[in-house]
C-alpha cells in the first residue's frame, strides 16, 4: 500500500515521486491519472497544509517546552487534518495555493488558527495545554483518539467556523447523534461574522445557492472522526481496501495514524 | 423447554450463557488489566452492551479509546449479539477469546 505522507520521522522530508502507473492516484476524494495529470496532482499536494515541529516558540504555559521536536508529531498531525477541514470549510475543496498568487485573506486566518502562539485556535499551545484536561501532561505523547478529543474542545471557541465535530466512539457511528448535534440550535455566529459569503466557497457538500446563509444557520458543517485501531500489532489486511474507499469519498480528511514512534498524516492512495 | 447444557459442553444450546475470556493485549500501556478475565454471557447480549459492561468495570472515560478484538484480529461489528460474535469465532476449546486495547501513542 503506497500512501502519499506529508509528516516525517526526522527533520528530513521524504519525498518520493510519484510511480509510474495506470493507476488512478486519489487524494482526497479527488481521482487523478499519473500519467496526463502530474501537474494537478502536485498542486493539490502542495496546497494542502503541512504542519510540523518547530522550536523556538513562546514557551507553552509561559514556561513549558518552546520546541515540539520528539513529542509533537500526534498534536502535528491533528492539526493538519483540522487544517483540511477549514480548508473546505473557508476556502473549498477545490482552492489551490499557487506560487505568486495573492491569496484570499481566509487562507490567512487559517493559517492563523494554527500559528504557534498560546492564543490561536488550534496552537501547539492550545492543543497542549487543553490535553491536560485528556490526562495528557505536556509534551507527552498523544494517540490519534487524544488529539481528535482535544481539536473538538477547541473547536467549541471557534466561532469563525462554527463546525460541529463528533468523534464516533466504540467503532459506532450513531446517525441520530450526529443529526442532533449539526441542528443544535443557537444562532450560528460564524456565518453572521463572515463579511461576505465568497463565491466559491463550499459549505461542505450544501449546494452554492441563495438561502445558503439560513441553511447553515440551521445546519452547522460537521466534521466527523473515526478513531479506529486496524490490528493489533499491525494493520488487518482485511481493512486495506476499506480504508482505500475512505480517500475516495469526495468529503474525505484523510487519517491519522502511524507506526510506532511516528505519526502521519495520511491524504491519499495510489495503486496496492 | 429443554434443561442448559452444562458449561463445558462444546455446544452449548441457544439457553446457556457463552463462555468468554477477555484479556488484555500484552503490549497495551494505558488500559488498566480486568480483575477477571472469564465471563459468562447471555447470547442474545449485544456486543455494544458487553462493551459497556466492560468499559465500566474498567473505570474508563466515555472519551478513552477502547477496543475488542476477537481472535487478535479484526473489531467486530458493535451490533452483532454475543452469539453471533461465537459463532464466528469461538475457539476449538468451547471458548469465544477477546482482546482488548486502546490506541497506540505517536510522538
Amino acid at each position: 500500500l503506497f500512501l502519499a505522507t506529508l509528516t516525517y520521522d526526522t527533520l528530513r522530508f521524504e519525498y518520493e515521486d510519484f510511480p509510474e502507473t495506470k493507476e488512478p492516484v486519489w487524494i482526497l476524494g479527488r481521482k487523478y491519472s499519473v500519467f496526463t495529470e502530474k501537474e494537478e496532482i502536485l498542486l493539490d499536494v502542495t496546497s494542502r497544509l503541512w504542519f510540523t515541529y518547530r522550536k523556538n516558540f513562546p514557551a507553552i504555559g509561559g514556561t513549558g517546552p518552546t520546541s515540539d521536536t520528539g513529542w509533537g508529531c500526534m498534536l502535528r498531525c491533528g492539526q493538519m487534518i483540522f487544517a483540511q477541514a477549514l480548508v473546505c470549510r473557508h476556502l473549498g475543496r477545490d482552492w489551490r495555493w499557487i506560487k505568486g498568487k495573492r491569496q484570499m485573506d481566509n487562507y490567512f486566518n487559517v493559517l492563523n488558527a494554527f500559528i504557534d502562539k498560546k492564543d490561536s485556535y488550534y496552537s501547539i499551545h492550545q492543543i497542549a495545554q487543553m490535553g491536560v484536561g485528556e490526562g495528557k501532561s505536556i509534551g507527552q505523547w498523544y494517540g490519534p483518539n487524544t488529539v481528535a478529543q482535544v481539536l473538538k474542545k477547541l473547536a467549541t471557541f471557534d466561532t469563525w467556523s462554527s463546525l460541529a465535530v463528533h468523534i464516533a466512539m466504540d467503532n459506532t457511528v450513531v446517525m441520530e447523534e450526529i443529526r442532533r448535534l449539526c441542528q443544535s440550535n443557537f444562532p450560528c455566529a460564524g456565518a453572521a461574522a463572515c463579511p461576505a459569503v465568497e463565491s466559491d466557497v463550499l459549505y461542505n457538500g450544501y449546494p452554492e445557492e441563495a438561502g445558503v446563509r439560513d441553511r447553515l444557520s440551521l445546519w452547522k458543517p460537521l466534521v466527523l472522526l473515526i478513531p479506529l485501531r486496524l490490528g493489533l500489532t499491525e494493520i488487518n489486511e482485511a481493512y486495506i481496501e476499506t480504508l482505500k474507499h475512505c480517500f475516495m469519498m469526495p468529503q474525505s480528511l484523510g487519517v491519522i495514524g502511524g507506526k510506532p514512534n511516528s505519526a502521519h498524516y495520511f491524504i491519499g492512495y495510489v495503486g496496492e | 423447554p429443554k434443561a442448559p447444557q452444562s458449561l463445558s459442553s462444546p455446544s452449548p444450546s441457544i439457553f446457556s450463557p457463552l463462555q468468554v475470556v477477555v484479556e488484555r493485549y500484552q503490549k497495551e500501556k494505558t488500559l488498566p488489566p480486568l480483575n477477571r478475565t472469564k465471563f459468562l454471557v447471555s447470547q442474545d447480549l449485544p456486543l455494544s452492551q458487553f462493551a459497556v459492561t466492560l468499559r465500566t468495570r474498567l473505570c474508563l472515560a466515555s472519551s478513552q479509546t477502547f477496543y475488542l478484538l476477537a481472535n487478535n484480529k479484526g473489531l467486530p461489528n458493535m451490533a452483532v449479539t454475543m452469539q453471533e460474535l461465537y459463532r464466528d469465532n469461538k475457539d476449538e476449546d468451547g471458548f469465544l477469546y477477546l482482546t482488548y486495547a486502546s490506541q497506540e501513542m505517536f510522538g
